[in-house]
């Protein structure tokens, strides 16, 4: 009996110390969220429940990419599948009685060995792929974990294989081998045609040193998680449950009277930022689809996450704090990221990193540190409520030109209201483009209305600057004319003043439809109102990030597309997953430094590779300024032209396009 | 080191200045009003001065419609007071008038340096920093870009036609009209600035309004420029056809 | 009626340009007021050079430190004279120079000043000034009271005679006050390029936006034979050195053709470059200032019409 009371104890002790070690690494990070700010994320919880089994179970986003999303797949159902082996090697040191039965038995087995496999690709995805995804990340951290994996695998193999030659020594009972556990059936038998099964001591050490390397590896895995990105494999479940349920578009919830957006401590994000930092696995989704970092500038989201958890991990160990803005996270990873949200939508833990950029941007603006240039953005949005310096009472000049006034909004009830938003009234290019927007309405007999100089800029982008205060003040002008004004919607050209009216709005109690150009025009040609000819061109359509992913209007513009005749060739990255135009987030207006390829000049090459398309369609005043200059720099003009999706529809509407509209040319 | 910035607010250009054309007189409270540049560029070459060797920074407003966010904006990026010289004062105070308010101020406060704004785009009468100098009978110097603490005086580099600069040593006080400051003015959040608002008092100091020469504008025109650029219209490339279809003309084309 | 004072401003070889434009000028008004004109120099040479000015009086300070400008020293000195002399109307060019002394000496005597002149008419027994303010959006014309006043004048205000006279020479040596000591100064920074010496300058200012679209600048100059050079708010954001700033504070020039991109044009900068033979400007605002003095205009794109006009000129 000694041999069993021995492993008896060492497993107890080794669990206490495992856990006891577990929770004392544990407790500090959960006291930091403790002191954290709230944030309600236990809501609707069904649904929640649903979303994280999808995502668990179904390896959603994990799958995207095929051979990470496979090997996960295998390591991960390892893990839960030889959970059954772990507690039957625990109880069967307490009741050597219990074995596992004839499916079982194959089942970890079998699960064991694709374990196996998952690793041997794992490493051959590290050390011979070497995807540039891993950059920056722990890589020792991933080979020890992989090795603690294997040594767990091998483990499992021993003692299962010397169970049966140890057991009459160990326990007094005398199992035979199980030809369902396949793995130690084989090996068993290779035990035994070489005589070692039948030497008391080497069988006995073979089945101690084969639990030690599994139950003991076991608990030396959960004693290291707590320093390691695997700590995911606890936290990633709950993770994904208490992902962000508000909508996806709106970057701030709507805060406490004494709570600002600044991110200077970690006592000025919520819990479940703080949880997303441990949770981060450090898989590099994000920092694969980031334009800043593919454009070669100082910014990663991975990175971002990792030097705030290492930040917090040395704040943990008693170390000076650094200031979070500015100090672990550097002013110039910040202002170069384009708020763009791809690396959201990649992360496969559902880590938000756009909040705490922006919130971490805040802290630097308070401290009055921010790019020249969009600092005098932020000036003309304060003094003159749009970013073009120009005064408010200029916004509606661009209606001079139009045979029919167009309606004032404030002063008579329309059925439409349409929100301009700065690019599409100011800049000459564009205002040919709101013209012809206007006679598309006009034409589908469509009684609309704008605010004329009561109009401002929406504060989408002075919110993602950081400058929460100026979006405040920015969202009340116009929202005196939203709230007083009568109209049954809103009708906007700009994504990202429809992002702002829908998601932002909203903490302000202002909860009228608003709908993007692609959704309404659809609607008219639904309704009979319009009735366009087929244009009979092919062209490629770009997703403006804050229509597409932070909003999910991906079909409206595809459908718009399709009734006006026109045949879409998707580029690879489409969708949600569409590359951004590296405009958004400010970043239009902030010097260009040490930028290698520009967002834009990428993404043309992107639709230059598709066969030809000779259109690139745009639906957002941002990328038709964009993408024009990208054309431009890259020498495309006589291959591909920058369309608005309004002028497409013009022409198929009959309407006489100006040669002076900003593609046609 | 105790520093003084004055400051003051301007008609913001951008809108168009409100003018009674038959009286040629400007409608001073018709117009919005945003924060002097120069002063701005004063402020922060202040800030600058207390982050590198040590000061306390005052900055000083006279009490206009605009002026509590003034001052509010100055304590928000660093300054330690504000002071707000109240009295029988509106928007049509001439720069003689304000030089003389602050003047009469500064008469009673240990500061040791003064800073302003080098000019202001409505200086008719004349810069503050000059005016206030004269009144004082202070040492001043203007259209400076640095300004550096030595011992008990500062180092400054005023600067002439031709980028040409002097160094300067001067004993305080000292007054210092400021052309630029050694890097651009910092940002203050709005947030920033409510919290201020909130947290923060501008000291209010009564000044009388003394008699000083004065000037009498016989009216204010818009100037009727003597001609106005040929426009060219167009896309751009008719634009740049045209431009090289000029230059052409005068044989400013290389051959 | 006091006399005329007029300030000169020695420069590197003799008294500067605009300093000669107030002697041509003050002779003017003083002979149609009937009232004496006095100049006042400063330094080693003062004498030298004022004793041939066409004035009636010349006030030399000979002091050799006094060569080279001194804020403190210049203001006592010319408060002493002006408070002496009781001048009607004193002038002073509207450079850094001026800028001191004008508003100093004014207030140290008690005297109004008006500033940014750049005319000054006489209509019977009145004078009067007018002075261009608001960045130049605004003209004040103002009536210079009978009790005299300062005014500092825009330099190119008006053009300088080459006469002479023999004035009567006054000569004195004043105290240096110690309170304000000139360490050193500081030459420019000798740039690659000397704009001063260009034939065409492509000019760019606020409008560039960020240094990465100076070699769209770079580029046209290239194609057009010209140089880059720019107005203060380039220099001060670092994104051109200080031997390219067109202005006040930078270089005069007067080139054959001065293309000025995203410039407004304030007056400072005007100062500058106002006498090139031909003045292109691009604004977004057809009612900038530059487009008064600029003889075509373009409210197209900057940005666009660089390069559009770079290939253009290539081709050609």
């Amino acid at each position: 009996m000694i041999g069993q009371d021995i492993l008896m104890v060492l497993t107890i002790l080794m669990f206490l110390s495992a856990t006891g070690y577990f929770v004392y690494r544990m407790l500090p990070i959960f006291r930091v969220m403790q002191k954290a700010r709230s944030t309600n994320r236990l809501d609707n919880w069904p649904r929640r429940l649903s979303f994280m089994l999808g995502q668990v179970f179904g390896h959603k986003r994990l799958l995207r990419l095929r051979l990470s999303g496979i090997l996960h797949f295998f390591i991960f159902s390892g893990f839960v599948v030889l959970m059954i082996d772990v507690i039957t090697a625990i109880v069967q040191v307490f009741d050597p009685h219990i074995t596992l039965d004839a499916p079982l038995a194959f089942v970890v087995d079998l699960w064991a060995v694709l374990v196996l496999i998952g690793i041997l690709l794992a490493v051959y995805q590290r050390a011979v792929i070497k995807p540039e995804r891993y950059h920056g990340s722990d890589e020792r951290d991933g080979y020890i974990i992989l090795a603690m994996i294997a040594t767990i695998m091998i483990g499992i193999f021993l003692h299962e294989s010397f169970y049966p030659f140890a057991a009459p020594y160990l326990f007094h009972v005398h199992p035979s081998l199980n030809p369902w556990g396949f793995v130690g059936y084989l090996l068993g038998h290779l035990w035994l045609s070489t005589h070692l099964a039948s030497n008391p001591v080497v069988a006995e050490s073979g089945y101690i040193l084969g639990y030690l390397l599994d139950i003991g590896m076991v608990f030396a895995f959960l004693a290291y998680l707590p320093t390691s990105k695997h700590l995911h494999i606890f936290l990633a479940v709950p993770s994904i449950f208490l992902h962000k349920t508000r909508p996806h578009g709106e970057l701030v919830p709507p805060l406490p009277e004494d709570e600002g957006m600044a991110i200077r401590t970690f006592t000025d994000v919520n819990w479940k930022d703080v949880l997303d930092l441990f949770t981060c696995t450090e898989c590099g989704r994000c920092q694969a689809v980031c334009p800043a970092y593919a454009a070669g500038q100082p910014l990663s989201p991975k990175m971002v996450i990792l030097e705030l958890r290492d930040a917090l991990r040395k704040e943990l160990n008693g170390e000076d704090s650094v200031p979070l803005a500015g100090g672990v996270v550097k002013a110039e990873e910040l202002w170069a990221c384009t708020t763009c949200g791809a690396c959201q939508e990649a992360c496969p833990v559902f880590i938000e990193h756009v909040p705490k950029i922006a919130g971490l941007r805040a802290a630097l603006l308070e401290d009055g540190e921010v790019d020249k240039n969009s600092q005098k953005v932020l000036v003309g949005w304060d003094r003159q409520g749009n970013s073009f310096g120009q005064p408010p009472r200029k916004r509606p000049a661009w209606t001079k030109a139009l045979e029919a006034p167009i309606k004032d909004a404030r002063k008579e009830a329309v059925d439409w209201l349409w929100f301009v938003g700065d690019f599409a009234s100011y800049d000459p290019r564009l205002q040919e483009l709101s013209r012809l927007v206007a006679q598309i309405l006009q034409q589908a007999g469509i009684d609309f209305g704008i605010l004329y100089e009561g109009e401002a800029n929406a504060g989408n982008e002075a919110l993602r600057l950081g400058e929460f205060g100026l979006f405040e003040t920015l969202a009340q002008k116009n929202l005196k004319w939203l709230e007083s004004a009568q109209y049954n919607q809103i009708f906007t050209t700009d994504p990202h003043s429809f992002n702002a009216l829908r998601n932002e709005y909203r903490k302000f109690g202002f909860e009228k439809p608003v709908k993007h150009y692609t959704q309404a025009f659809l609607d008219l040609i639904e309704q009979g109102r319009l009735s366009p000819a087929p244009l009979r061109i092919r062209v490629t359509y770009h997703d403006p990030c804050y229509l597409g992913r932070w909003n999910r209007v991906l079909d409206a513009p595809r459908q718009l597309l399709e009734r006006m005749g026109v045949e879409l060739i998707e580029m690879p990255r489409h969708g949600a997953n569409s590359f951004c135009c590296g405009a958004g987030g400010g970043r239009i207006w902030m010097e260009e430094v040490g930028i290698k390829e520009r967002p834009a000049d990428n993404r043309i090459r992107e639709a230059l590779s598709l066969n030809d398309v000779n259109y690139f369609v745009v639906a957002c005043p941002k990328d038709m300024s964009m993408f024009s200059a990208a054309v431009q720099s890259t020498g495309s003009e006589n291959r591909i032209k920058v369309v608005d999706v309004a002028e497409l529809l013009a022409q198929a509407v009959g309407l006489s396009v100006p040669q002076s509209a900003v593609a046609i040319k | 080191m105790h520093i003084a910035v004055l400051m003051k607010s301007v008609p913001d250009l951008v809108e168009d200045i409100a003018l009674d054309e038959h009286e040629g007189q400007i409608l001073f409270d018709e117009m919005s009003y945003v924060p002097s540049e120069w002063d701005d560029q004063a402020l922060e070459e202040a800030l600058v001065i207390k982050e590198e060797s040590g000061a306390e920074v005052t900055a000083v407003s006279i009490e206009t419609q605009d002026s509590d966010n003034l001052l509010f904006t100055a304590l928000a990026k660093g300054s330690d007071n504000a002071v707000k010289l109240v009295g029988d004062f509106d928007l049509s105070l001439t720069n003689r008038q304000r030089a003389q308010i602050f003047a009469d101020y500064l008469h009673k406060q240990p500061f040791d340096l003064i800073l302003s704004g080098v000019q202001a785009i409505d200086d008719v009468d004349g810069q503050i920093p000059g005016l206030v100098a004269g009144i004082m009978g202070w040492p001043h110097a203007s259209v400076v870009t640095e300004v550096r603490v030595k011992d008990q005086g500062i180092i400054l580099r005023q600067e002439y036609a031709g980028g040409l600069v002097a160094e300067i040593e001067s004993s305080t006080p000292v007054v210092v009209g400021i052309q630029a400051a050694r890097k651009p003015p910092r940002y203050a959040s709005i947030a920033k600035v409510r919290q201020v608002a909130k947290s923060r008092q501008i000291e209010e100091v009564e000044v009388p309004l003394s008699n000083v020469p004065a000037l009498t504008v016989r009216r204010f025109y818009k100037p009727v420029a003597s001609a106005h650029a040929e426009m060219v219209d167009g896309d751009v490339e008719d634009v740049a056809a045209r431009i090289a279809e000029i230059l052409q003309e005068r044989n400013l084309l290389r051959r | 009626m006091g006399p005329i004072l007029i300030v000169m401003e020695n420069g590197a070889s003799g008294f500067v340009d605009s300093s000669k434009e107030l002697i041509t000028k003050g002779r003017e008004i003083a002979k149609n007021l009937e009232i004496s004109s006095i100049a006042v120099g400063f330094g080693q040479d003062a004498e030298s050079q004022l004793k041939n000015l066409p004035v009636d009086r010349v006030i030399a300070i000979t002091n050799p430190e006094l060569s080279q400008y001194h804020p403190l020293a210049y203001e006592k000195t010319l408060s002493e004279i002006v408070k002496k002399e009781e001048p009607y109307l004193t002038l002073v060019a509207n450079t850094t120079m001026g800028m001191d002394l004008g508003a100093g000496v004014a207030s140290s005597v008690s005297l109004p000043l008006i500033a940014y002149c750049n005319q000054v008419a006489i209509a019977g027994q009145e004078v009067v000034a007018t002075s261009s303010v608001f960045a130049g959006k605004l003209m004040a014309e103002i009536v210079v009271p009978k009790s005299g006043a300062v005014l500092t004048v825009m330099p190119g205000a008006w053009s300088a005679t080459e006469d002479s006279g023999s004035p009567q020479v006054d000569v004195l040596s004043v105290d240096i006050p110690p309170s304000m000591r000139i360490l050193r100064t500081i030459e420019p920074e000798k740039s690659d390029v000397d704009i001063t010496k260009a034939d065409i300058l492509i000019s760019v200012g606020r409008g560039i936006e960020g240094p990465e679209n100076l070699t769209l600048a770079e580029e046209l100059a290239e194609a057009i034979g010209g140089v880059v050079s720019c107005s203060r708010p380039v220099v001060d954001a670092g994104w051109l050195p200080k031997s390219r700033q067109v202005g006040k504070s930078g270089q005069t020039v007067k080139p054959k053709l001065y293309m000025a991109f995203g410039i407004s044009g304030a007056p400072e900068h005007q100062q500058g470059m106002k006498d090139a033979d031909l003045i292109i400007a691009v604004n977004t605002d057809e009612n900038a200032s530059i487009m008064d003095i600029a003889h075509f205009g373009t409210t197209v794109d900057m940005l666009e019409l660089m390069p559009a006009l770079t290939e253009r000129l290539r081709g050609e």
